[in-house]
């Protein structure tokens, strides 16, 4: 599908512009994305800081489904599905902690922290030493990834490597994980992990975030509140005065987002002006970036989304959100937060503050986007409402490629926000993408830039 | 039929006496209630396993010695 009828032709018709309301209230469809989604996707499952000695583990979802996120003894990073291969219980029903092993509570099999099968009750008696327990160790996923400490697994052996996967995307995704003054993966989580649940499909928190700013409207009372941190609006974003504002979409990976590119010769911008102090310490952040070498300082980041369901805010707040797939109809979201391990405690504290203030089930402005999304959803269940698609006409014939600015390039298709505000570029990358793994029978077909790649070794002999 | 004995509560150095007789140290417990990690200080019906670390069932666990 390229662009025109995709996933049981018509349901997703980017010729037109419009998605059908199936794609998020249908319960047949919901199954089959758990098949051709999420067990054939990278997906994130937790930062190494919340496992950092040998038998700590923190309980984690990929999909529908729980998995152990652990340390082994040796210290090797592994996920393991939560459920015990004997009659498929639970082995670990806690959030987080330390232990030596996973031990189901129904018929006492015990797993160690590397997966194995070490104790199965009355084995020599019941029986009588025959079973190999080689062959029952906990299920594991088939490929992991820690990158910057963050951690990714995927469940299909035949996906391509993380990297790969993230593609250009890259470099926005680090925007969360370096040190706001530039050094690679300075990123610490802080506090502990925000879960709740709504009840939409997970692709309205998921669309929302590959960079819908046409709904800012909706946080309207947020900005008029001032919960800003310099005590306006809802984020500093001075730098919009002089800033490109940009959708960047990379069609052959499905990952999106909102960033703001920078003047070559910017100066750093007033921010966080409520606490002397935490101003100050970003002023010296901002100084130091600048001083590094490539382009990097000249992006400034904001809303993303990691396909499929990644949602990353780089700035203000500094977070990493999952939406995870409960039903149909309902989203389990867990959102992480990130500050500078090296910041002040005075700034950390402040951000932390800030950071709850904004987003999570108590967060205002993240209040004004699960109104909006719950609604929409139960709005769109209806045997009438079906029959209507939604449009995401906004900016088609649009984007632009290989866009570039003073130096500063951009991958992927761009859209320059600066006079157009919004467009739905990022959406319809996103559900493009989506189209595509409901309907490819193989990973084969996911990856065009390998085709392409292969195309031009054999052109060139 | 004996009562049955919580071993989340079993210290590391405890001996415990096992249904096949055998007895046990207690190398560290895992307090999840179903269970230790021994050493095999005797065993009757097979002598192989004294001196051998093993995990110890819940339910094997008979009697405490000390």
């Amino acid at each position: 599908m390229n662009g025109t009828r995709g996933y049981h032709p018509g349901l997703v018709d980017l010729a037109s512009g419009q998605i059908s309301r199936e794609i998020f209230v249908n319960d047949e469809i919901y199954a089959q994305e758990q098949e051709r989604v999420f067990a054939r996707s990278w997906l994130f499952i937790g930062h190494e800081s919340q496992i950092p000695k040998p038998g700590d583990f923190f309980v984690s979802r990929m999909g529908e489904e729980s998995v152990i996120l652990c340390r082994d003894r040796a210290s090797r990073v592994h996920v393991f599905l939560n459920s015990c291969r004997h009659r498929g219980m639970k082995v670990c029903r806690y959030d987080d902690g330390n232990t030596a092993v996973f031990t189901c509570p129904y018929h006492g099999w015990s797993y160690g922290t590397d997966g194995a099968l070490v104790g199965v009750p009355f084995f020599r008696e019941a029986y009588h030493s025959e079973l190999d327990k080689s062959k029952w160790h906990l299920v594991e996923v088939a490929q992991l990834c820690c990158y910057k400490e963050t951690v990714w697994a995927n469940w299909d052996a035949s996906a391509p490597p993380f990297l790969e996967y993230l593609g250009a995307f890259r470099r926005f995704l680090d925007l969360i994980l370096d040190g706001w003054d530039g050094r690679e993966g300075q990123a610490e989580l802080i506090g502990g992990v925000q879960k709740w649940v709504i009840p939409c499909n997970w692709k309205f928190p998921a669309e929302n975030f590959s960079g819908d700013t046409y709904h800012n409207i909706s946080h309207r009372s947020v900005d008029l509140v001032g919960a800003g941190p310099s005590g306006r609006s809802r984020r500093d974003y001075n730098e919009l005065n002089v800033a490109r504002k940009l959708h960047v979409a990379l069609p052959d990976r499905g990952h999106q987002t909102i960033t703001y590119a920078l003047p070559k010769y910017h100066q750093p911008q007033a921010a966080y002006q409520n606490s002397p102090e935490v101003a100050d310490y970003f002023r010296h952040c901002e100084e130091e970036r600048r001083r590094r070498p490539g382009a990097e300082s000249r992006l400034m980041g904001a809303p993303g989304e990691i396909f499929p369901n990644v949602a990353l805010l780089p700035r203000q707040p500094r977070t990493l959100a999952v939406w995870h797939p409960k039903s149909a109809h309902e989203t389990e979201v867990w959102r992480f937060f990130f500050v500078d391990r090296d910041a002040p405690q005075q700034v950390k504290n402040f951000l932390r503050d800030y950071y709850i203030r904004y987003s999570g089930p108590a967060g205002m402005t993240e209040q004004d986007d699960m109104e909006n999304w719950n609604y929409a959803h139960a709005a769109s269940r209806g045997t009438i409402a079906r029959r209507y698609p939604y449009t995401y006409e906004m900016g088609m014939g649009h984007a632009v490629e290989n866009w570039e600015w003073d130096g500063l390039k951009m991958p992927g298709r761009v859209i320059d926000l600066s006079k157009a505000q919004a467009s739905e570029e990022p959406m319809r990358n996103l559900y493009r993408r989506w189209a595509e793994f409901m309907e490819a029978g193989s990973w084969n077909k996911l990856m065009p830039w390998r085709r392409m790649a292969a195309a031009e070794a054999q052109a060139a002999k | 039929m004996s009562y049955p004995i919580n071993i989340r509560d079993l210290p590391v150095g405890a001996r415990v006496m096992l249904a096949t007789g055998a007895e046990v140290e207690i190398v560290s417990n895992p307090e999840d209630g179903v269970w230790l990690f021994g050493r095999y200080l005797s065993s009757a019906d097979d002598p192989a396993m004294v001196g051998q670390e093993d995990m110890i069932f819940a339910q094997d666990v008979v009697a405490v010695r000390s």
